[in-house]
């Protein structure tokens, strides 16, 4: 937190002129996000990411195909309801919108857009479908589909899939593709961890496209 | 001052709550039907949702009384300056700023130099994953200012990245698609979103649903570019 803070003070002392007000709400914020961030993180490291991880080698202990995909399509969208980067991305595209596109829908659709995704990622290991296959039909679907959505979603689909990569889902994500590893007794782990979080980020892409086409 | 910042705060509480329960509940349901875990571990989750519930809620709140209005107001000024030229190069700066302080970001260089056994030097790295950010930054700037679509910029891009993958060797490829994740952080998405919704805001027939989003997407996009392009120049020093 520290450069940006110095950062925007130095500005503030050559080229902007932001209120004394205005100034310190930006301090007193970033004492908040990073204590924020901070304070969360210890909570996930402590109490939500072993508990994942055991959940998952449960799941994986049964060794039943069905429930390992059930329990990725569970996990990824719990996982990104609770993701900080997902929440700011909604809450900035409600204001801006000026409520027109609520966060709270487009949380729903961002966590079931990557919650698809994560069960198809799963399912791509177990039938050992080659990735690029799956990523140019995934990124050709985007670019069909972008055609048809009204403009003003474009550019926050394609934000919505870079936020799904925060500090929440991606240990989460990893940890399932350990889990589906130890199921399929293989040794393939780098380029499958690789492969899950890459195909998870397409899924909201298209599920906020999708979104813009409803709403048209 | 205060008062300010903490405008609606139990309001946000509940969204956090409700943000939370969903994995809750799903715990919950494992605890009951799989697991039965002994008390022990029970008391660290209940302990690690409880910091995650409070950490989440200051953290939401710090964003939106705090870095949403001091941003779009940073980003009024800096669009209604009309220097174009200022403009591209604060956000370079910012950018640079933003990356210097994501944890994710030094979590993934240090355990890159780990990896490698310090082949891949953790400074270099940060250095080449700040720089791709930066110049990120700083072309969303250039987009607001020319209104240019965000498909210009992703579309040769991502068949650029692809084109290196060929060259840049295994290691930096995984490094290189990591650093694109980990670069959309908590500090980027924060601090200079709403920058570039405020700078979107002023400068005349912008939008800032059209022009100022699509930032995080090209963030995620050039340290993909640069850490592969990192790994071209290590491959052909190893050759010499």
């Amino acid at each position: 937190m520290l450069p940006v803070v110095v950062v925007v003070i130095i500005l503030q002392f050559s080229i902007l002129h932001l209120p004394w007000e205005v100034l310190w709400r930006f301090l007193g914020g970033a004492v908040m996000v990073g204590g924020g961030l901070f304070l969360f993180l210890l909570g996930v490291q402590i109490g939500l990411l072993p508990m994942g991880e055991l959940i998952g080698s449960a799941v994986a202990r049964q060794g039943k195909l069905w429930l390992l995909v059930l329990f990725g399509f569970i996990l990824g969208f719990v996982v990104t309801v609770a993701e900080p980067d997902v929440r700011v991305l909604a809450l900035q595209v409600d204001l801006v919108s000026g409520g027109a596109i609520s966060r709270s829908v487009l949380v729903y659709t961002i966590a079931l857009g990557l919650a698809i995704f994560v069960a198809l990622a799963m399912l791509r290991t177990v039938f050992n479908i080659p990735l690029v296959y799956l990523l140019i039909s995934g990124y050709g679907l985007i670019f069909a589909i972008a055609t048809i959505a009204p403009p003003h979603f474009i550019p926050v689909s394609f934000d919505a899939g870079g936020v799904t990569t925060g500090p929440m889902a991606v240990p989460f994500i990893l940890a399932l593709g350990v889990g589906v590893t130890a199921v399929l007794g293989g040794k393939r782990t780098t380029a499958d961890r690789f492969g899950l979080v890459a195909l998870a980020s397409i899924g909201p892409v298209l599920a906020v496209l999708l979104l813009g086409v409803i709403y048209r | 001052m205060m008062s300010i910042l903490f405008q609606n705060f139990s309001h946000m509480a509940v969204e956090v709550a409700f943000a939370l329960i969903p994995l809750l509940l799903f715990f919950l349901f494992f605890q009951i039907v799989f697991l039965k875990m002994p008390r022990e571990q029970v008391l660290n989750i209940v302990i690690g949702s409880i910091l995650a519930f409070i950490g989440l809620t200051l953290f939401l709140q710090g964003v939106k009384a705090g870095f949403f209005p001091a941003g779009e107001l940073i980003g009024k000024q800096l669009g209604a300056a009309g220097n174009n030229l200022l403009m591209i190069s604060i956000g370079f700066i910012l950018g640079f700023a933003a990356t210097f302080a994501e944890p994710a970001v030094r979590i993934l260089t240090f355990e890159a130099e780990k990896v490698s056994s310090g082949s891949i030097p953790r400074m270099i790295l940060l250095y080449t994953l700040c720089f791709g950010v930066s110049v990120a930054v700083a072309l969303s700037m250039l987009r607001i200012i020319t209104g240019w679509s965000l498909f210009y910029f992703i579309i040769p891009g991502y068949l650029l990245a692809l084109l290196l993958t060929h060259f840049a060797g295994p290691s930096f490829t995984a490094i290189a698609f990591d650093a694109g994740g980990v670069a959309t952080g908590p500090i980027a998405v924060t601090f200079i979103l709403p920058i570039a919704v405020g700078a979107a805001s002023v400068v005349e027939g912008r939008d800032p649903l059209l022009d100022a989003f699509g930032m995080v997407s090209l963030v995620a996009l050039a340290p993909i570019l640069s850490v592969l392009i990192l790994g071209i120049l290590f491959q052909k020093r190893g050759e010499a």
